[in-house]
């Protein structure tokens, strides 16, 4: 599925994000991204839906080549991906129903498929009852499943989340985790870049530590590994 | 396209439009200025065209003959001209004649001609009419060769002069179009560049869930080309009114004042003018949409 071999990127001040990184992610994996603040955890993700271009080595995320690809083909790339940020990023002028829609719109699916897509992620993120609410209607877990919904409506292979959990206290955040191993489950892979230590050590997934651009820690079944 | 995305589109353009209404109105209001502007301009120098190819198309030659030059041998010239190539008619205008014209001519003020004493300085004339415009000049230039003519006159000079103000004309015409063409577009791509700050979350999301670029450009674009369409149409209709109040005035005093028609002519004006508010309108603001796609 995500496959890096010698990637690097410097930054145009000279700053090195990332230094000789291999990684191999299968398809249908769970895989923790750790590290201290500026390690290089972001960039690290914002390559794999390319808002940030490798300076070499070779990447490749559900088969597309992202060093070598045409802007052009950059949506195309992102449709088979979902991504979810710490900060929800949701339209505060639309319902929830809409929120998620607009996912299907914009790639312009056809319109008897939004329906059926839209109440199904619903119910896998537990919130049918609320897809009339507008976003400020919502508590931030609510809000994170939204958007969590949106990023799978269109059936992603990878889900990709930087710090989904960062805004929520420990309950809230167990529920986020109830749906992403549900989503995990049903094939999906998932990346997903954490401060979360509990929600590490207890999920045993595994673990890829990053410090100063490098990986220092790669474990099939890790915790968390840092003190807070 | 699907039906349902030209549907989105089309709600998006008016959620939009209806956003920012203010701006709005004042950016249809610089289009329609522009055009307005531009539409006179068009009319003026096409006018001028048609004058000027009104004066080409006259067949008249005034030959005027030498002070000295005897009635006998005026008509004897009278003979040589007739026998001329291309030279359809001759008629003699004997100066006392051409004095009448002249007095006619002034009207209340022929009393400036007092001071003459009587004394006539116009010379005597032929009227030559040739038939073809194209064969005037040489007609002329054949003619001034003559015993006893003067000068062979055919409205050149007044040509040259509509030459020289039609080319003023453009000249000023094609920098003042400039000049307001970029004021156009700068205001409608800021019009579009508050549209599309305002909607740059909404963007950075489309991007994220795989909008292509011209998915996100195209209710902007259509946006900038409603806002052209809507200006140029305003610009049109007060054009069209110009014109006609400007026709019927003109010939009211001048009936026969070579003006164009006001049908089809309008009607190609008005398109001229459409169309160009609808292409500034769709360079305004893809200029300004531009730097927003990249995320």
């Amino acid at each position: 599925m995500i496959h890096m071999n010698d990637v690097m990127k410097v930054y145009d001040n000279g700053a090195i994000a990332l230094n000789h990184i291999n990684v191999d992610i299968k398809k249908g994996e769970f895989v923790f991204l750790v590290g201290p603040s500026g390690a290089g955890k972001s960039t690290f993700i914002k390559m794999l839906f390319r808002e940030v271009l490798p300076s070499s080595g070779i990447l490749t995320v559900n088969g597309r080549d992202i060093i070598h690809m045409s802007n052009k083909d950059v949506p195309y790339l992102r449709r088979s991906l979902g991504v979810i940020f710490q900060d929800y990023r949701l339209l505060p002028d639309k319902t929830v129903y809409e929120n998620i829609a607009f996912a299907m719109q914009v790639i312009e699916a056809p319109r008897r498929m939004m329906q059926r897509n839209v109440n199904n992620v619903l119910d896998i993120v537990g919130l049918r009852d609320k897809y009339k609410c507008f976003p400020n209607q919502l508590s931030g877990g609510e809000q994170q499943r939204v958007a969590i919904a949106r990023a799978i409506v269109n059936n992603p292979a990878i889900v990709i989340a930087d710090e989904p959990t960062g805004n929520l206290d420990p309950e809230t955040s167990w529920g986020i985790m109830d749906i992403f191993k549900n989503i995990n489950a049903s094939g999906t892979t998932i990346v997903m870049a954490t401060h979360d230590k509990t929600i590490v050590d207890a999920m045993q997934k595994r673990v890829i530590a990053i410090e100063h651009g490098e990986i220092v820690r790669d474990e099939a079944r890790g915790g968390y590994g840092y003190e807070h | 396209m699907s039906i349902n995305t030209v549907e989105y589109f089309i709600r998006e353009v008016i959620h939009s439009l209806r956003r920012n209404n203010w701006m709005s109105v004042a950016s249809i209001g610089t289009v329609a200025v522009s055009l307005f502007i531009f539409g006179m301009f068009l009319m003026l120098v096409m006018n001028m065209n048609k004058m000027v190819d009104a004066m080409e198309s006259q067949v008249q030659i005034m030959v005027y003959l030498e002070d000295d030059f005897s009635r006998d041998d005026a008509r004897d010239l009278e003979v040589d001209l007739k026998k001329m190539q291309g030279v359809e008619k001759v008629t003699f205008v004997p100066k006392e004649e051409a004095m009448e014209k002249f007095k006619e001519r002034l009207g209340d003020q022929k009393t400036l001609l007092d001071a003459l004493d009587e004394t006539n300085p116009l010379p005597d004339s032929f009227e030559v009419m040739v038939l073809q415009p194209e064969m005037v000049k040489t007609a002329a230039e054949n003619i001034e060769k003559f015993e006893g003519v003067n000068s062979a006159k055919y409205g050149q000079d007044v040509m040259e002069h509509l030459f020289d103000i039609t080319r003023l004309i453009r000249i000023f015409g094609f920098a003042l179009m400039m000049v307001l063409a970029l004021a156009t577009l700068f205001i409608i791509s800021n019009t579009i560049r508050l549209t599309v700050f305002a909607r740059r979350k909404e963007i950075a999301i489309m991007k994220y869930v795989g909008a292509t670029d011209w998915f996100i450009r195209w209710p902007f674009v259509l946006e900038g080309i409603v806002m052209g369409f809507l200006g140029s149409l305003i610009a049109s209709v007060v054009l069209r009114l110009t014109y006609s109040g400007i026709t019927a005035k003109i010939y009211d005093t001048l009936a026969f004042f070579p003006l164009i028609p006001e049908e089809p002519f309008l009607n190609y004006v008005t398109m001229i003018v459409v169309i160009g508010g609808m292409i500034m309108g769709a360079i305004g603001s893809t200029v300004s949409i531009k730097r927003f796609l990249k995320v």
